[in-house]
């Protein structure tokens, strides 16, 4: 049969952000998807370099604007290690506490306009905006902001979390936690999601590592590496939880291991708000950043919602010389074409739903 | 650990073989006088991270490809063309992927000036 090449977007619903796909495809099998990309490139990499260390922050919480306080907390993290500052006790339990509440809130956006991509039209999508509200009116109490927070300052946070954050937080995880059941109940009981999903966008162990994807659709192939256990930072280490991983590799898998994510969260933060100490976890105001000349360099990895972002910085005194992002959008895209190869064209849709792309993120 | 680019895939194959099967990052810095080439590759399982660091010299800018031994460089390496103008041999480059400019140069490079308009992309 001849092979139809068809074009999908710049903008198609399912994406979040602007990308373009080029399907080759036979009858109704893809045999080529050409990913376009770059229609957000900023080029945040040269911008960072033309500012002083504090003002880019806000740059890099548009990166991933599903997820902004992991990219914060990664830069800031970066230019504490170049300047050999330590974080403040409280601070590193605050920091854990709202990473981890970014990544339910980030978790429950992929899961709304997932469902939205295989068909259920807006049912999970409003419950998920619903409660994602609840999450980010945490978020709000701590830094003042409902979306970009820029919340993170050298050695700390830029204010504490306020006096009963404790109880509201407490209450509404006990709500979420309630609520990710029914999502459960409702999606996997559903014949049309089962479908769409089990058995579609098959990824093994080996060939996820050898495309070097990360993250939830990396541990939805059976590699059960995650950087919170095993290159724990912050308290991750004096924090129980286990990190989640699936061995089938299909679309189901990688919306299973975010589901059990969003649940071991759940545990995490109320982990860490029973223990949690005291005192003071205000940063500092910097004007002048001298790194020291011996960690000029400085590789810093941090798990972020869609998986391993690793910061590289060359440091300077007042700008970082470079700065380069391995975000996960980016190498997660890169292994679309692979998984996509001899599947259905709807498919394309669900499998791009499970990759959780943001594409900010990919094209920096 | 610093190694020259002629040995570089010998390098990244012996390495493979010893565990370090994941590709973590490909990327540049430009020192001017000198480029930096980085691969970080990583031990999963012995939690393990090495960084291959590749010196070349800016006016002759190549590196060989590392497909061969890791998909994942695929865009790492087509990203590297772009951004800093190294040609990565031994493999085919048929578009840009993160720039749609019709410009000459490589932005990431410190002496990079800007010299065109934006144009649409091509199909």
């Amino acid at each position: 049969m001849a092979i139809t090449r068809i074009n999908i977007g710049p903008v198609h619903p399912s994406t979040h952000g602007v990308i373009r796909l080029v399907a080759d495809i036979d009858g109704d099998t893809v045999v080529n998807l050409e990913p376009h990309i770059g229609f957000l490139h900023r080029g945040v990499e040269k911008l960072v370099e033309t500012r002083m260390y504090m003002q880019s922050p806000p740059y890099m919480e548009k990166l991933d604007y599903v997820a902004p306080m992991s990219y914060d907390e990664a830069y800031v993290a970066a230019v504490e290690k170049a300047m050999g500052v330590e974080v403040k006790e409280r601070a590193m339990w605050v920091r854990t506490i709202l990473l981890e509440l970014q990544r339910i809130a980030s978790h429950l956006l992929w899961l709304g306009t997932m469902a939205n991509d295989v068909g259920q039209f807006f049912t999970v999508f409003m419950w998920c905006f619903k409660d994602r509200d609840l999450i980010l009116r945490l978020l709000e109490e701590a830094s003042g902001a409902r979306m970009f927070y820029v919340n993170m300052r050298i050695g700390g946070l830029i204010r504490d979390l306020p006096p009963g954050f404790d109880d509201r937080a407490r209450e509404t995880l006990n709500y979420m936690e309630k609520r990710i059941g029914e999502y459960e109940d409702f999606l996997e009981k559903n014949p049309i999601f089962i479908e769409r999903m089990r058995g579609v966008g098959v990824m093994n162990r080996d060939k996820a590592i050898e495309l070097g994807v990360t993250g939830p659709v990396l541990r939805g192939s059976g590699v059960s590496y995650d950087v919170r256990k095993d290159n724990p930072y912050y308290v991750y280490d004096k924090l129980n939880f286990e990190p989640q991983a699936r061995s089938e590799g299909d679309c189901f898998a990688r919306y299973k291991v975010r589901m059990l994510e969003m649940r071991e969260s759940i545990k995490l933060v109320k982990d860490a708000l029973s223990k949690m100490p005291g005192g003071d976890a205000l940063g500092m105001q910097v004007r002048l950043i001298l790194p020291s000349a011996k960690n000029r360099e400085v590789t810093l990895s941090r798990e972020m919602p869609r998986g391993e972002c690793m910061m590289y910085m060359v440091a300077d005194p007042q700008k970082p010389y470079r700065l380069s992002i391995r975000s996960p959008s980016f190498i997660n895209l890169a292994a679309l074409n692979e998984i996509a190869k001899g599947c259905r064209t709807a498919d394309i849709f669900a499998i791009m739903g499970s990759l959780d792309l943001v594409m900010g993120d990919a094209d920096r | 650990m610093k190694t020259e680019r002629n040995e570089l895939v010998q390098v990244a194959k012996s390495l493979k073989t010893q565990g370090y099967s994941y590709l973590v990052k490909i990327t540049a810095v430009d020192y001017e006088k000198y480029l930096d080439v980085l691969y970080f590759l990583r031990n999963m399982p012995a939690g393990k991270d090495e960084v291959l660091e590749v010196q070349i010299d800016p006016a002759d800018a190549w590196v060989p490809t590392l497909m061969g031994e890791f998909e994942a460089a695929d865009w790492y390496e087509r990203e590297l063309f772009e951004m800093f103008g190294i040609e990565v041999k031994g493999r085919s480059m048929e578009r840009l992927l993160l720039e749609k400019w019709n410009g000459t140069g490589a932005p990431l490079r410190k002496n990079f000036t800007w010299n065109a308009p934006y144009e649409t992309e091509g199909s």
